[in-house]
Parts: structure tokens; C-alpha cells; sequence
């Protein structure tokens, strides 16, 4: 109920018909005025030919414009961070060190599993964020 | 298609100055039309920019809410539908009390909270009967994220849709402007999601991490709601160990903590100073991690925890060492970075120095670890 509420409010004002209509109204307008431009440069009165190519140029810019802003809205995902969390364990008796991935309810000096080398069980010492390569030189 | 074009152009190209007049009047027309309406279009640039931003809003506060209900039923097992809880809980609100007189203010503050956070803790263990509780506190946390995301979304809406009404420039400006901020807040929140979610230790734990790298096999009392204290010696001195009980969410309450084992040495006097460890945010160019020495009472929040604390300490006239460990907004409450949690062992070197340098042998020095314990036990 909470969300059918909301959803009617944001009305939509991606890609639709008619946006894409005017593009085709504004490309075609754009496209006959380019091309008298070009006839005017090759005619005997060249001095016409700059509103022509102007207002070519601007139609095309235009619809470029609109074009890449709608193409922003639609094709953005929305991302909702999921990272990859470690565990590091050692054991008590031994030194043994180990990394694995994270598990619900794993916390800070929990007694878990038992160490693979000896008789002891290891406890958690740190958890945090894998470091991401990619994001290292940003500092 | 193209050549019904060319034929038509060349129809209409026959009359070429007819046609140019019109393009002409058509160019110089836009222009006037800019003149007049470059304060309305660019209104609708932002405009649009801002509902850019509330769909994805929009997206991460529906994460917040479905991850919270879906934690509810699966850690809490509830007999019924716990949704109209978790909403009832999303539109939650607490009045702050006036502030033009304001003497006595901290009391009604701190009343307020206690009331709000009894009252949470109830309800969440009405609507999750089966969850432990460390899940409960996780779950409070996480009904907490929910709750900030629902509340971001809601004005961020608010301010678009009036803009739209209106199409007033400098309403639509208002958000426009803060709108890169009030996202990387937004993003920070949706990244506590997955922290509070699995209860993973978070940014805003290093206060407590700290603190229990000391503890460690130490026995540990409660002094104060959600909090724990151990005695520990240490070249001479006893450190007396303060932090919010884990391994569960929570903050606890330093403020009554140390004003109780302050308090309780009133007569002895043996403690000689306090040390206070806390997160704090960095300044951009920043490096994660950096440590920073400093004085005073070294916690955030609305403010009585820390009036408390001063109020303690002044008591007493002893000196209030403080230690930060800056990190970025985006990292408070978001699962742990390897930068902050290696400045963790930084930090405790920096306590251990502190304790060595600035008190002598005998001493009592109280360490307070600030922060959410979440994923860190004692
Ligand atoms: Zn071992």
C-alpha cells in the first residue's frame, strides 16, 4: 500500500514515446536545414548557408542531448553495495593463522572451529574488508 | 524515407529565401524563448537530476526495509506478518524537547532516549521472539539504518515534489545543491545494510576494538546499560577498560559508565586520568586510519553521553586524553576496512604511551573505548 502510494507520485520521464517522436521531428528538421545549408554554400548566395548549418548543428546537439539524459535514467542500476568481508583466525596453542570468508555470526574473539593442526580451537581475531585492488592508487 | 525527404527539400528549396527567412525567424525565435525561459529549463535540468537521485533512493531504502523484514522473520521467527511492524517502526519519530530555556535540557534528553531505546528493545523482542541477543541489537541496528533511509527518501521527495509543483528555481535549488552530500550519506547507510544484516564488525567499532584487544581474557562486570568494564594491570597502573557489551550493536552508555566508576572512586581518588578512544570523520586528502592525539571527551551522538563524561571528569579535575582514528563518512558504518582495523594495533600503541608517559606507577587511568561494538566481544 506504502509503496503503490509512492510509485504513483514519481511520475516517469524516461524514454517514451513521445520524447522519441520529438527526436524524430527535431532529426529530421535538423537533417533538410543541414542539407539547404550545404545547397546555399554551393549556390550563388553562400552568406544563407550559416542559419542553415546553425541550425542543423544546434537540432543535432539538441537531440544528442536529450538522448544520452535518458539513456542515464534507464540504464543506471541503483547499487547497493555488497562487499567481501574475511575472518581471520588463529589458534591459541599452535600460532596457526588462518583467512576464510566471513560467516553470519562470526564476531571478535569468538571460540570457533577447531584448529587443523592441533588440538585446540581457533578464535577469531579480526574481521574486515577484503582490500579491493582496483580501488588501492585512489588514496 | 530519405528520398521522400530529398523530394520534399527540393519542393521546398525551390522557394530558397522563403525558406531561409523562416529558419532564420525559427533561430532568432529560440533564442528569445531562451531569454525569457532559461530560469524555467534549467529548473527542469535540476529537477530532473534530483529524481534521478530519489529513484535510487527510492531503491536502496526498499533494500533497507525487505533486508529488515526478512532478518525479522528468519532470525526472529515470528508467529505472524511482522511488515506492519517494521513499518510502523520506519515512520517512528521523537520529538527533541524545546531548547529556549535550556537548563535541565541533558535530563529530558537522556529520559527521551532511555524511553525510546526501552521501548525499541521491547518491541523488537515482540516482533522476534526466537532472535539471541546479539540478533536483536543487530536487528535494532538494522531497523535503525531502515528507519534513516526511509526518512532521506521521504525528503528528498518532499523537496522534488514541491519543486514540481511549484517549479520555483530556488526550491528545486535547495536540494539540488546539498544533493551530492545528502548521498554519500545515503550511500554510507545502504552500506550498514550488509553490516548489521550479518553483524559484522563496522567502522565505527575501532573505539571498542581497541579496548578489547586489552581486555582479552580479562573478566568483565557491567557498570551501566549495555556496558562493560574490567580491571587490567599494565606496567604498574590499572587500566580500568571501559566499552559497549558485544558481541551484539550496540553503543551502551560510556557517559553513565564512566560517571558511575568516577564516581565510585570519589573517595579513593586513585584514578588519575581518562583516555578516550573514538572514531572521527576525515577530512578529504585525509589518509583511513590516520591516528590523531588530542584532549577532551572524544564521543559523538546527540551529546549526553558526553556531557556526562565532562560533567564526571570536571568533577574530579583530571586530565581527558583523547585518541581519533579518522575515517571517511563512507566507512562508519559500513563493514570494517583493512586500514582501520591494522589502525586499530597503531591506536593501542598510542594508548599503551599515553598510559606510560603521562601517569605514574600505581595509578588508575580509565580507557573508554567510543563506538558501536557490533561483530566485537570482550
Ligand atoms: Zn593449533
Amino acid at each position: 500500500m506504502l509503496m503503490t502510494e509512492q510509485n504513483t507520485q514519481i511520475s516517469s520521464m524516461s524514454m517514451s514515446w513521445t520524447t522519441l517522436a520529438v527526436i524524430v521531428v527535431i532529426g529530421i528538421f535538423s537533417l533538410f536545414s543541414l542539407w539547404m545549408g550545404f545547397q546555399a554554400l554551393s549556390s550563388d548566395k553562400p552568406e544563407q548557408s550559416t542559419y542553415y548549418l546553425l541550425t542543423g548543428t544546434v537540432g543535432f546537439s539538441a537531440i544528442g542531448y536529450m538522448f544520452f539524459r535518458t539513456k542515464a535514467v534507464t540504464t543506471r542500476k541503483p547499487d547497493i553495495p555488497k562487499v567481501d568481508v574475511v575472518t581471520i583466525l588463529e589458534c591459541p596453542a599452535c600460532e596457526l593463522k588462518r583467512v576464510r570468508d566471513f560467516k553470519r555470526g562470526d564476531y571478535i574473539y569468538k571460540d570457533d572451529e577447531p584448529c587443523t593442526r592441533c588440538e585446540a580451537n581457533m578464535v577469531i581475531t579480526g574481521i574486515h574488508r577484503r582490500a579491493e585492488p582496483e580501488k588501492k592508487p585512489k588514496k | 524515407m530519405i528520398n521522400v525527404i530529398l523530394q520534399v527539400a527540393q519542393v521546398l528549396g525551390g522557394e530558397n529565401s522563403d525558406i531561409g527567412m523562416i529558419l532564420q525567424t525559427l533561430f532568432s525565435l529560440s533564442f528569445i524563448i531562451y531569454l525569457f525561459y532559461a530560469q524555467r529549463i534549467q529548473a527542469m535540468t535540476m529537477l530532473r537530476q534530483v529524481e534521478v537521485t530519489l529513484r535510487k533512493v527510492k531503491t536502496i531504502k526498499d533494500e533497507g526495509r525487505r533486508v529488515a523484514i526478512e532478518m525479522v522473520k528468519e532470525v526472529g521467527k515470528p508467529e505472524r506478518d511482522p511488515t506492519p511492524d517494521v513499518d510502523r517502526f520506519l515512520e517512528q519519530f521523537v520529538i527533541s524537547p524545546v531548547s529556549m530555556d535550556p537548563a535541565g535540557i541533558m535530563g529530558k534528553l537522556d529520559q527521551l532516549i532511555n524511553v525510546s531505546d526501552y521501548t525499541n528493545e521491547a518491541e523488537v523482542k515482540a516482533i522476534a521472539p526466537q532472535a539471541t541477543e546479539t540478533e536483536a541489537h543487530n536487528i535494532e541496528n538494522l531497523l535503525g539504518a531502515a528507519h534513516a533511509l526511509n526518512y532521506y527518501y521521504k525528503a528528498i521527495r518532499h523537496f522534488y515534489l514541491l519543486g514540481k509543483k511549484t517549479m520555483n528555481v530556488y526550491i528545486i535549488m535547495q536540494i539540488h545543491m546539498i544533493l551530492p552530500l545528502i548521498m554519500k550519506e545515503i550511500e554510507a547507510t545502504s552500506a550498514a545494510i550488509q553490516a548489521f544484516r550479518n553483524g559484522m564488525p563496522i567502522g565505527d567499532g575501532v573505539g571498542p576494538l581497541v579496548v578489547s584487544k586489552l581486555m582479552r581474557g580479562h573478566e568483565s562486570v557491567d557498570v551501566a546499560r549495555e556496558t562493560v568494564a574490567a580491571w587490567v594491570p599494565y606496567e604498574g597502573r590499572t587500566l580500568i577498560l571501559l566499552k559497549a557489551k558485544g558481541p551484539g550493536g550496540s553503543v551502551g552508555k560510556p557517559g553513565d559508565g564512566v560517571a558511575k566508576i568516577l564516581g565510585d572512586d570519589k573517595k579513593e581518588k586513585k584514578i588519575k586520568a581518562v583516555i578516550m578512544i573514538d572514531a572521527a570523520g576525515k577530512l578529504e586528502g585525509e589518509p583511513v586510519g590516520e591516528i590523531a592525539e588530542g584532549f577532551g571527551a572524544a564521543i559523538g551522538g546527540v551529546g549526553v553521553e558526553k556531557y556526562k563524561i565532562e560533567e564526571a571528569v570536571k568533577a574530579r579535575n583530571i586530565p581527558m586524553y583523547a585518541i581519533a582514528i579518522k575515517q571517511d563518512i563512507s566507512h562508519v558504518i559500513a563493514p570494517l576496512v583493512e586500514e582501520l582495523y591494522k589502525a586499530t594495533d597503531t591506536a593501542l600503541e598510542s594508548v599503551k604511551r599515553i598510559v606510560t608517559e603521562r601517569t605514574q606507577e600505581g595509578d588508575y587511568v580509565l580507557v573508554a573505548g567510543i563506538g558501536n561494538t557490533m561483530g566485537i566481544a570482550q
